[in-house]
């Protein structure tokens, strides 16, 4: 399938799918919920997909990234909300979550870097380094290894929406 | 949540013989402790081996970048300590994620490979996937359908069951089930994308749905755990020159209570009337053919030990035999001519047998050919089915 075609109105429509809210405090009182979420939610959006199963081994690899990142959330209160919507070949993923200002500034950042010349470079540099990724380098990862396309959107109050385009289903053979 | 919760969802081996590190199932750690073990016995192999080391990710199905970083860190770093070592990673065909993923490590260490695992073809299939075999796949399954949509429901099969069809071919099979039992899903998995491509190109022509084809390794399937009602595999664990693996695979998607259902033939079992001899004497070297090859064509009868080994219970075997008499002879006939093609064609040819033979070879196919027209011949194919259920 070929990529997303902007039509002249600018953004194509996504069709909504599926979506999980909860509270934030519930959420990070396991860790093993980002695993349930992204698993869960793959196999829901995947069914239609033309290799369900592949599909959605790929798709719960990239969320739960996604949801490991806001996992790490320093804001305490608030929702998680996990929506997914669909246009063609392309999943987007829109997690809005309650985050510091200054994360909020962090992430704007972060995101503003993938789309920059080096993010492969920099991705690399992190695999050989000594630290653990960063919620940065898991933000890079899903550009290089998923050809995300990742930006950040205005939420209400103390929160922050990263929308992050997944096309999967031309990344199988 | 489940009592799973407590049970770590990966395995970390090392085998000393092939100086093999392996690491299996869902690695989703929430910091790198959990990992401890496992990071561990992978600094000990590193102090092990020489020359190369095998890191073998073909039946990791997650892993987060968290634990990717871990294990990489380690095998970047002993790329310099050791520059006489090599790493030779293996993932999955199958795994989209982890050829990507493992493969940025060779552009960091060149003494570090990422290799794509396939499974081995069985002699045969490139022929048998070519576009002009789908008909003979298609009348072979019509054939065996008249029977088996009598005999299925003995084995678990119902409306609104979630089965799975694995080795499924060109799905034709998934097909007839959905239209004559309407089972609630189908997952149809099988190892050739060609046969897959053909599959849903016949699903999107004839907007059939609830069935969703994947491409996958039956031996290591990404498929969870006690999913299905029943799970089918037809004609294929014959051709694995070590059924029990897929077995187990079959046992582990199975939901406990449901069933596995399996066909298998005899091939030395094949007979016709007139020319009997010749024909018993063709499909005696068919089976010895096959074992040249590893594979097991004479299965049928050892479904009963195979499912009891495999830990099923409450086994049901019968079994049915394809004639000229069902439907049209001519169809019967065309079969046999296809198989003559492939088992006298290229496999005979690879084993690399000499002209007399062949045409003696050649020859009971065409007698049995002969008995299926003849307007007072018969000719048999027999199939055992077996199922068993897995205990609760
Ligand atoms: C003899 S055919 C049977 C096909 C079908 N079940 C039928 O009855 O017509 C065997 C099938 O097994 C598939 N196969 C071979 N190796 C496989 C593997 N490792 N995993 C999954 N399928 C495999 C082949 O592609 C082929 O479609």
């Amino acid at each position: 399938m070929g990529p997303v075609h902007h039509d002249l109105a600018g953004e194509p429509t996504f069709e909504p799918m599926i979506q999980i809210d909860m509270e934030i405090r519930t959420f990070v009182s396991a860790w093993r919920h980002c695993d349930y979420v992204s698993t869960y939610m793959a196999r829901m959006i995947s069914q239609n997909r033309s290799d369900s199963v592949r599909h959605s081994n790929l798709f719960s690899s990239a969320f739960n990234e996604l949801l490991e990142v806001a996992f790490r959330t320093r804001h305490a209160d608030g929702a998680l909300a996990c929506r997914v919507s669909r246009h063609g070949a392309t999943d987007r993923i829109e997690l809005t979550f309650p985050c510091l200002p200054e994360e909020r500034q962090f992430y704007e950042e972060a995101v503003s870097q993938v789309a920059g010349f080096e993010a492969r470079e920099r991705y690399l540099n992190s695999v050989s380094g000594d630290l653990a990724p960063s919620r940065e380098i898991v933000l890079l990862e899903l550009a290089v290894d998923y050809n995300a396309t990742l930006r950040v959107e205005e939420a209400d109050g103390d929160a922050i929406k990263l929308v992050v385009d997944l096309p999967l289903e031309g990344l199988q053979h | 949540m489940s009592p799973n919760d407590l049970l770590p969802r990966f395995k970390a081996q090392y085998d000393a013989n092939n100086q093999e590190f392996s690491i299996s199932g869902v690695v989703r750690p929430q910091a790198i402790d959990e990992l401890g073990p496992s990071i561990a016995l992978l600094r000990d192999a590193i102090g092990r081996v020489r020359g190369v080391l095998y890191v073998n990710v073909r039946r990791l199905t997650q892993m987060n970048n968290a634990a990717f970083h871990a294990f990489s860190r380690i095998i970047i770093d002993a790329c310099r300590a050791r520059p006489d070592l090599k790493f030779v990673v293996i993932t999955s065909s199958v795994v989209g994620w982890t050829s990507r993923k493992f493969g940025r490590l060779s552009g960091i260490e060149p003494n570090v490979t990422v290799e794509e695992y396939d499974s081995q073809f069985y002699p045969g299939q490139g022929f048998l996937e070519e576009g002009g075999f789908v008909p003979i796949l298609r009348t072979q399954t019509k054939m065996t359908w008249r029977h088996e949509r009598a005999i299925l429901p003995r084995h678990g099969m119902r409306p609104g069951i979630v089965m799975a069809d694995i080795c499924c071919g060109i799905g034709d099979f998934a097909v007839l089930v959905q239209k004559e039992f309407q089972p609630s899903r189908i997952v149809a998995l099988d190892h050739s994308i060609s046969s897959l491509n053909y599959a849903r190109r016949v699903m999107r022509e004839f907007d059939i749905r609830g069935i969703e084809y994947t491409y996958g390794d039956a031996s290591e399937m990404l498929l969870d755990e006690a999913q299905f009602d029943l799970v089918t595999c037809r004609h294929s664990l014959q051709i694995f020159n070590r059924p029990e693996l897929i077995l187990k695979e079959l046992y582990r998607i199975c939901k406990p209570g449901g069933r596995v259902y399996i066909t298998n033939e005899k091939n030395s079992h094949c007979l016709g009337e007139p020319r009997a001899e010749s024909i018993r004497w063709t499909y005696n070297e068919v089976a010895k053919l096959f074992g040249h090859f590893e594979m097991d064509v004479e299965l049928g009868p050892k479904s009963r030990r195979y499912l009891m080994e495999a830990g099923f219970e409450d086994i049901r075997v019968e079994t049915f035999m394809v004639t000229n008499l069902d439907g049209d002879p001519q169809d019967f006939a065309d079969v046999i001519a296809a198989w003559a093609d492939v088992y006298a064609g290229e496999m005979a040819t690879r084993r690399g047998d000499g002209p007399e033979f062949v045409a003696r070879f050649r020859q009971g196919f065409q007698d049995h050919i002969f008995a299926a027209l003849h307007p007072k011949g018969y000719a048999g194919w027999p199939i055992w089915v077996a199922s068993g259920r897995r205990p609760q």
